[in-house]
């Protein structure tokens, strides 16, 4: 029996993870395939506007091996009670029908001679374009003492889903004014204002269900994003129970012994109910695997996101190292968006714009105290490069407030119709 | 003539930012043809926030305007008539014939 691509998502779903590589290139019938690793703000975006916009032209295969996708955006909220865990949760099934083929496996290999993707279930796709969004990963050895064997007893909390929930349990099971600790990552990594927002949601819950509760952020960076607004609403909502120790505290001479649950900051050893470790991050490995990295990131040509090594291989996204913008979800949708016109373009003819891209980063500090920071961004030769900002400011009404954390929610159900519907 | 804002039918009034006074875009802009393959892509960067269907979620829909409504909204945001750092900031680096082609495309979805 030939298997077309949507009895191939019907076998995928029913959880037959090997099948022979052929019926994985499904309705190859000539057409431009596309390759696209990863179904996050990036990928799934991509492969979306592809599949949307060539109208059946290109065809496109999306490999991302969960089912449930959680966005990392939110997911604080969800550590905060804002949110349930179904809330942050999105599957692929929308994709599925605009024509994506949605293969859930691992990438494990790339040959960029041959044009071809191999699968941890045995199957390879051909490519004619490689589209890689595979978000972060750790840097080995970033925290002394964390390695990812150590994430249930310190979870990062960084990639959404189970670690989210371990790391909200923990928080439950804290004892009466017992000791929330962070240890913050370096620069640069995924959501900027991220840790300082998850500070906030920790907060909030505790000030209702622990409020002798303490949270101690160690921090190797000496500023950090939206600082003045994170600090006058910490003074503002939860006066006495923040200790931030920035780099000029030691805050960056850190190591922990999840064993004993200790966490050492600059030769002093405190005893943690809860320790959230965000280690330094690095892309995703694919990309390493891939050979597009160099050191840590992607370098990529601002003009299409393709990358320096390869100009058949695109990174968008966290993993990609592309200038001025921030690494994040908002970030992924809109380099996704001029990736997906000059990939189209390529293998089509359609017209291709000029890259355009923008971002905005909303944060949640208390209920309706909501903050936001954005910018907007051009290609030029060298990089992605800002051309204007703004940020919120410090001593805003409380009108003002919520009606930002009311955008927040409005542009949450955006995104996630913009990636997955 | 010149057209003035606001122009809104009942429909959308509720939608609508108030505005400190009569807020006017120039006949010759308002008659720039839109680019619709353009206003199509351009989109795209409005869609991340503003729902493809139209919805009214924290962030108004944008879909089945007049085109001339669309344009002057645009630009009011983009000489800082009315508020909301986000819109002055997009509509800040988008030309004449961009705005006229983003009028053009979402116009049509509500068709």
């Amino acid at each position: 029996m030939a298997l077309n691509r949507r009895s191939f998502l019907g076998a995928s779903a029913a959880g037959l993870s090997v099948l022979a590589a052929p019926t994985v290139q499904a309705a190859g019938h000539g057409k431009p395939r596309v390759v696209v690793i990863g179904g996050g703000a990036g990928g799934a975006t991509a492969a979306r506007y592809i599949a949307k916009d060539s109208k059946g032209e290109v065809d496109v295969t999306l490999v991302e091996p969960t089912r449930t996708y959680y966005t990392c955006f939110f997911s604080n909220l969800y550590l905060g009670g804002f949110k349930s865990i179904s809330d942050i949760g999105h599957t692929y099934g929308g994709l599925a029908a605009r024509g994506v083929n949605v293969v859930h496996d691992w990438a494990t290999g790339v040959d960029r001679a041959a044009k071809t993707v191999t699968l941890a279930g045995g199957a390879t796709l051909n490519y004619d374009k490689l589209i890689l969004s595979p978000g972060i990963d750790f840097v080995d050895g970033a925290v002394e003492g964390w390695d990812i064997t150590a994430q249930n007893k310190m979870p990062h909390a960084y990639k959404a889903g189970s670690q989210s929930e371990l790391l909200k349990a923990q928080l439950a099971a804290m004892p009466e004014g017992g000791t929330f600790m962070m240890v913050a990552p370096p620069n640069p990594y995924r959501c900027p204002p991220g840790p300082y927002e998850r500070v906030s949601m920790v907060a909030h819950y505790l000030k209702n269900n622990n409020p002798t509760a303490k949270i101690i952020v160690a921090d190797p960076k000496p500023k950090f994003s939206k600082m003045a607004l994170f600090q006058e609403g910490w003074a503002n909502h939860y006066e006495g129970m923040i200790d931030w120790i920035g780099e000029d505290f030691g805050g960056g001479n850190v190591s922990v012994d999840p064993g004993a649950m200790t966490v050492t900051i600059d030769g002093e050893v405190t005893k943690a109910d809860v320790c959230n470790v965000i280690p330094a991050m690095k892309a995703g490995r694919i990309a390493e695997i891939a050979g597009v990295t160099d050191g840590n990131w992607a370098p990529v040509n601002a003009a299409d996101m393709s990358t320096k090594a390869d100009p058949d291989v695109y990174v968008l996204g966290d993993a990609s190292q592309q200038g001025d913008m921030p690494k994040s979800g908002f970030s992924a949708n809109s380099q996704a968006k001029v990736c997906a016109n000059a990939v189209r373009g390529a293998l089509t003819g359609s017209r291709v714009f000029p890259a355009k891209f923008s971002n905005t980063c909303w944060s949640l500090i208390d209920t309706n105290d909501g903050v936001k920071v954005g910018a907007t961004y051009e290609a030029t030769d060298e990089k992605i490069a800002k051309v204007d900002g703004f940020i919120s400011a410090t001593g805003e009404t409380s009108d003002v407030r919520k009606a930002t954390y009311e955008e927040s929610e409005g542009w949450y159900t955006g995104i996630t119709n913009d990636m997955f519907s | 003539m010149l057209h003035t804002w606001p122009p809104f039918s009942e429909t959308r009034a509720e939608e609508v930012q108030p505005i400190e006074a009569a807020f006017t875009v120039a006949p010759d802009i308002l008659a720039i043809e839109g680019d619709f393959a353009y206003g199509e892509y351009l989109s795209s960067e409005c869609t991340t926030c503003h729902q493809a269907t139209g919805a009214n979620d924290g962030i108004p829909g944008i879909i089945g305007w007049e085109t001339e409504d669309f344009v002057i909204a645009m630009h009011a945001y983009r000489e800082k008539h009315r508020e909301n750092p986000v819109m002055q900031m997009i509509t800040g680096r988008l030309a004449d014939d961009e705005i006229a082609a983003l009028a053009s495309y979402f116009k049509s979805l509500g068709e």
